[in-house]
């Protein structure tokens, strides 16, 4: 926390929980969420394309909902709870994360991991999402090699297989 | 360089803005501050994180007469709140089509209107619906009609040291129905070329609010009764109420189309509204 | 013919008992994409980098007055500032057919973007706000921004003729033409029923990867320097590195990350030797990472004007087709001459047409520079002659399938007629009949809608030389060093599963190694879609020549004489029986262990005075089906369905095929529907970025979306597969216009067609219509 609420700082401490662990770090003031993940922490499977919140490649889930860290600040994640593609993927591969690959959704794969995440709280709040709802709900995640069917497609598996499971 | 402050009442962020000189820039969900932060990072922008502010009304408030929503109203909760779908649809429908699921997380209907854009999706619904914006600054607190508040592009009657502290929608009467169109260069998430809203009251009297076709969002005056049954009388009424519109070219369309869009746009919201029960229609 | 023309494991035959190859083999890498551990280049950390940022001017055409960079100097982590003058004089100038294009904006800047001054500090802050501090004194310049500005008489020259000594041309804004013709001029006059003359317009579009791009460079102890870029043509960087810096080619290590989506845009060096200068000037890692709006400023396809003129029987079979094709090449040459000359040459499409003229110029204008973008040049060209075919079949009331069948020519038939005739490789009519049967065309079209048919067409590499090495390892492992660059198109799958058939080694105990001129040997470039085909070939040959020499040693060591052994995929075949080739290769090797190391080289030479320089390898062929909904009165269009169908020789991964496919055709979207970057009359992008410029979104695809093969197993590559990755981008625009214009009863010649043109053609039309 900043000390005075009203003084504003340049250098601003943050402290959160990023993928279950507490991180803390010192970000200056206009410097992103996805700036800090990648160039403060390390993080680099959050990707960087059009920083200005239309391309998606950068979506992580903060206290469980999904954003464009591009246009959250570093600042704005002090005693949030983080979720990136690392923390994902934490275990190994997710069904999800097969589906892409069974379904040939990745090609060039740098949307991916935003394209994932976005998928994931999807499949989350929509369990039954119907493909134009699919479409629909990841419109806000560009992919230029256009791997968009096999994306829905390995989103409609996936839900399947957790509907199967359940 | 920037600066960040994180106050916890009203009256904190006030004492910031007024400290910041004219450089404070409010942050609330930052989908568009940190669009213009990225283009100027080194300007000396104080800025203001009210997401910790403990005494602003709550996001959404539901009374007799009207929909309270505060400065945290997030589009998402907006678009998503079965009484805004069921009184306010056109609100709700705006709100729908405000960027990705991921930016609906994050933009406010506060930040909307405050942003002072021609473009922004949700001021024709909300000026439709009549709605009053409260400003409070070091000289107190004065509410205005919407139609007000905006200036000029990027303009609002919001003072640098001041903040919008709520938007108050009153809810129509039963009797009353209303509707949003719009138009886009593409399917999927996109800023509009040409928007309206329109609502149509119990006897047929038909107001618009349009977006892209002026320097602000703009509110019609109200039509005399219509019969919403008869195509030529509504495009008469909306020919007449469309007059205000001065659209200009830009990269999304240019000026001609623009003029011939609010028409169609502005026929079908009112036949939307008038068709029973589809107002809601996605 | 064609059939002799093949790989050396050939004949449609398909290798091994265990074979993967045509199996849906997940995507090498796949698992590091989907968890975010894939390392591109912005993300590999380096120790002690400094950072670059380029400061430039708001304009496309300006001299530059004086640059006065002490308030840069001064600010806090400033390492250098370097602008043309700090460069060794003359500046260089680099690039593949012209040397035009200089290290840095040399007294002058020719296009919106084009770097002035770097600034080199140790944070990407401190060089950003470093960058901004800089003041650059500028004049601006009356600019050539389009076509008819390049062309017109007293227009101003975009290029100093000293820049292209020698050439005929210099003094006009025509970098190159070409002119293709064949026919007999004075036989048309009788036999054309009808004659159709129309101009088209195709759009300049930016590659807009997700991966923007950047360029790591790392001066070495050596005087050398190793240059980390995701190049598709890490050998062509080298060698431009070593030109322009006189550094011999074993000191300059280009190593090429993964690019995160190519299409084209990340062939050719730009700011490398820029980057290369400021880490040998400065001794320390220099590195830029370009934002998306810079990658805008660094790549685009060249927007083309096609005036043409086409003629028909009664019939509706073609009696001529002439075509003025100028394309808007930009302010350097960058591969655009090529550009211009091979989409050209495919001009007139796979017909059979008796007489044909084409002239093509490549035009320079103070934009961007373009450069290869999938499709080159064929997807502009095409667009008028798919749209000529059709207003032909509207004109004659003819059905646009039909049409094609007419003119389609069959397997074997010439297409390209005169000195260097070019013939189909394939059975074309099978991927139209194919497109025609999936859309469903001989169904009634549902009111409202309208139905379009295109094919298009494109030359596969006419020169090229792969080689690759493989090692097959003690315990059955194995290795294979190509110099492709998988850019998203799968090519390492494919080489895994070569190797998995061809030495019978386990698809997980396969590795890949590609991106590092230190240690793969030269791959001429990733382009063209040849690399399945030519660098496949090469390492089907390294595999096969680890199989002669199992046999050579196992014979040595078993003491069997060489003639009663033979090799088969995955295979020693013994006296006593077949054994796998691991376990021959491990008897082979004995005690000492060791490994096999194998090589193989593909090579297309030339053919001298061939206009593309050479026959090409293979043609792409594809067919397009789409079905569209207007609505009348704001002009938008609703795709219901979209089908494109590929000759693709075989499918050796058919995953993949569907990726390549689907993608190539949904780009083709953008173009036909969305895509254009619009400048103003200063020469700046207005829509700069990704919220002006649209490109296709999940929500943009077609309601109904089905991609399918022809496997005639015809093609060069191994097992008779051809290149895929371009070919349903080639005809989209002309299906998607040809939809348009049946729903509506208008044709829009101008790409896109948005909504806006869509009304503007039908208000149009109705103005002209006499009721």
């Amino acid at each position: 926390m900043t000390d005075s609420p009203v003084r504003p700082t340049s250098e601003v401490p943050v402290a959160l929980e990023l993928n279950g662990e507490h991180v803390r770090a010192t970000i200056p003031a206009h410097r992103t969420l996805l700036d800090m993940l990648r160039d403060d922490l390390g993080l680099c499977g959050t990707k960087r394309c059009c920083a200005e919140g239309e391309c998606g490649a950068c979506s992580v889930l903060l206290d469980g909902e999904l954003v464009n860290s591009c246009l959250v600040l570093g600042a704005e994640a002090d005693g949030g709870a983080l979720l990136t593609i690392e923390g994902v993927s934490m275990d190994g591969v997710t069904d999800l994360q097969e589906e892409f690959l069974a379904a040939g959704a990745v090609q060039c794969g740098v949307c991916i991991p935003g394209q994932v995440m976005a998928a994931e709280q999807l499949l989350q709040t929509n369990p039954n999402a119907s493909r134009n709802e699919i479409r629909d709900a990841m419109s806000g995640n560009l992919c230029r090699c256009a791997s968009y069917q096999r994306i829905v497609e390995a989103i409609q598996n996936a839900a399947a297989g957790r509907r199967t499971d359940a | 360089m920037a600066s960040y402050c994180r106050p916890r009442t009203v009256s904190e962020v006030l004492t910031a803005l007024a400290g910041a000189e004219g450089h404070g820039r409010i942050l609330v969900g930052g989908t568009d501050l940190l669009v213009h932060l990225r283009k100027d990072p080194f300007a000396p922008t104080v800025i203001v994180d009210i997401k910790s502010v403990s005494d602003f009304p709550p996001a959404v408030e539901i009374g007799d007469d009207v929909v309270r929503f505060g400065p945290t109203a997030r589009m998402a909760e907006i678009s998503s709140d079965p009484f805004i779908a069921d009184h306010l649809p056109a609100l709700c429908a705006s709100a729908r089509v405000v960027g990705s699921i991921a930016i609906r997380n994050r933009a406010t209907l506060i930040g909307n209107i405050c942003n002072g854009s021609p473009a922004a999706d949700t001021a024709p619904a909300l000026l439709v619906y009549g709605s009053s914006v409260t400003v409070t600054g070091p000289g107190g607190e004065r509410t205005m009609p919407l139609v007000d508040f905006f200036v000029g592009p990027g303009q609002t009657r919001c003072g640098p040291d001041e903040i919008v502290i709520r938007v108050d929608v009153p809810i129509p009467d039963r009797g009353h129905r209303s509707a949003f169109q719009r138009l886009t260069r593409r399917r999927g998430v996109d800023l509009a070329t040409v928007s309206v809203a329109a609502g149509v009251d119990a006897d047929g009297g038909i107001v618009l609010g349009l977006g892209c076709v002026g320097p602000t969002p703009l509110l019609t005056d109200a039509s005399p009764p219509v019969d919403l049954n008869d195509p030529d009388a509504i495009e008469g009424a909306v020919e007449e109420l469309v007059s205000i519109a001065t659209p200009i070219s830009d990269v999304r369309a240019a000026r001609d189309y623009r003029e011939a869009m609010v028409r169609v746009l502005a026929v079908r919201a009112v036949q939307a509204a008038a068709a029973p029960l589809e107002g809601m229609s996605s | 013919m064609p059939d002799e023309n093949q790989g050396p494991s050939s004949n449609g035959q398909i290798a091994g008992p265990n074979r993967v190859v045509g199996q849906r083999v997940h995507r090498y890498g796949g698992v590091d994409r989907v968890t975010g551990a894939q390392r591109y280049l912005s993300d590999i950390t380096f120790t002690d980098a400094a950072h670059v940022a380029f400061a430039t001017v708001p304009v496309g055409c300006a001299a530059i007055d004086a640059i006065d960079t002490s308030p840069a100097v001064a600010m806090p982590g400033v390492i250098a500032v370097v602008h043309a003058d700090d460069l060794p004089q003359p500046v260089a100038r680099f690039g593949i057919s012209h040397k035009d294009r200089p290290v840095i904006a040399t007294k002058a800047v020719n296009y919106h973007g084009e770097p002035v001054v770097a600034v080199v500090a140790e944070t990407e802050d401190e060089a950003r706000a470093a960058a901004n501090a800089v003041v650059i004194h500028y004049t601006e310049l009356t600019g050539v921004y389009g076509l008819d500005a390049a062309l017109a008489g007293d227009a101003r020259l975009v290029q100093d003729p000293s820049v292209r000594p020698g050439d005929d041309l210099n003094s006009t804004n025509v970098l190159e033409q070409v002119e293709y013709a064949w026919g007999d001029a004075d036989s048309e006059g009788a036999s054309s029923h009808t004659i159709i003359e129309d101009t088209y317009m195709f759009p300049m579009v930016t590659h807009f990867p997700i991966e923007p791009g950047g360029i790591v460079a790392v001066p070495t102890d050596d005087g050398g320097i190793e240059v980390y870029s995701p190049v598709q043509h890490p050998y062509l960087l080298q060698r431009t590195i070593a030109e322009v810096w006189s550094i011999p080619l074993s000191r300059v290590r280009v190593i090429a990350p993964d690019p995160g989506g190519g299409f084209g845009g990340k062939q050719t060096p730009r700011y490398e030797p820029l980057i290369a200068f400021l880490a040998l000037k400065t001794g320390r890692t220099c590195r830029l990472v370009l934002s998306l709006e810079e990658a805008f400023q660094m790549m685009r396809r060249s927007g083309c004007r096609i005036h043409a003129r086409t003629g028909f029987t009664e019939a509706g079979e073609l009696t001529f087709h002439e075509m003025q094709v100028d394309f808007v090449v930009g302010a350097y040459a960058d591969v655009a001459p090529r550009v211009m000359t091979k989409g050209s040459y495919v001009g007139a499409g796979p017909y059979r047409i008796p007489r044909v003229s084409i002239n093509a110029r490549a035009v320079l204008t103070n934009t961007v520079p373009s450069c290869a973008f999938r499709g080159f040049g064929a997807p502009q060209v095409g667009w008028a002659t798919e749209s000529q075919l059709d207003a032909g079949a509207r004109a004659l009331g003819l059905d646009s399938l039909e049409m094609r069948r007419r003119n389609l020519v069959q397997h074997d038939e010439a297409f390209i007629r005169g000195d260097y005739e070019a013939r189909a490789d394939g059975r074309w009519h099978e991927s139209l009949e194919k497109a025609a049967e999936l859309i469903g065309w001989h169904e009634p079209t549902p009111s409202g809608r309208g139905r379009g048919i295109s094919v298009g067409i494109k030359p596969g590499a006419t020169t090229g030389l792969s080689q690759s090495m493989v090692r097959l390892l003690y315990d059955g492992s194995a290795m294979a060093y190509a110099g492709t660059s998988d850019m998203g198109q799968g090519a390492r799958t494919l080489w895994k599963q070569i190797l998995a058939d061809e030495l019978g080694v386990d698809l997980d105990l396969i590795t890949i190694i590609s991106g590092d001129t230190n240690a793969v040997p030269f791959d001429l470039q990733t382009s063209a879609s040849r690399s399945t085909v030519f660098m496949g070939n090469a390492v089907l040959a390294a595999c096969e020549d680890i199989r002669d020499r199992v046999l050579e040693l196992y014979a040595e060591a078993t003491e069997t004489a060489q003639s009663e052994l033979s090799h088969a995929p995955g295979q020693l075949v013994t006296p006593s029986g077949a054994i796998s080739l691991v376990e021959a290769a491990q008897t082979a090797l004995g005690g000492l262990r060791g490994e096999f190391v194998g090589q193989g080289t593909s090579r297309l030479w030339g053919t001298k005075g061939h206009p593309l320089g050479g026959d090409a390898s293979f043609y792409e062929f594809n067919a397009t089906a789409i079905e569209v909904e207007v609505d009348r009165v704001t002009g938008e269009i609703l795709l219901t369905k979209h089908v494109t169908v590929g000759d693709v020789g075989t499918e050796i991964n058919p995953l993949q095929v569907v990726s390549q496919d689907e993608g190539a055709a949904i780009m083709g979207l953008g173009h036909s529907l969305m895509e254009q970057m619009l400048f103003d009359e200063h020469g700046q992008i207005l829509n700069l970025g990704a919220i002006d410029y649209r490109i296709p979104t999940f929500n943009d695809v077609a309601l109904e979306m089905q991609t399918a093969s022809v496997e005639n197993h015809d093609g060069p590559g191994p097992y008779g597969c051809k290149g895929i990755s371009e070919g349903a981008l080639l005809c989209t625009a002309g299906a998607v216009g040809a939809a348009v214009a049946d729903a509506i009863g208008t044709p829009v010649r101008d790409l896109p067609i948005t909504a806006e043109r869509v009304w503007r053609t039908i208000r149009d039309a109705n103005c002209d219509s006499p009721d």
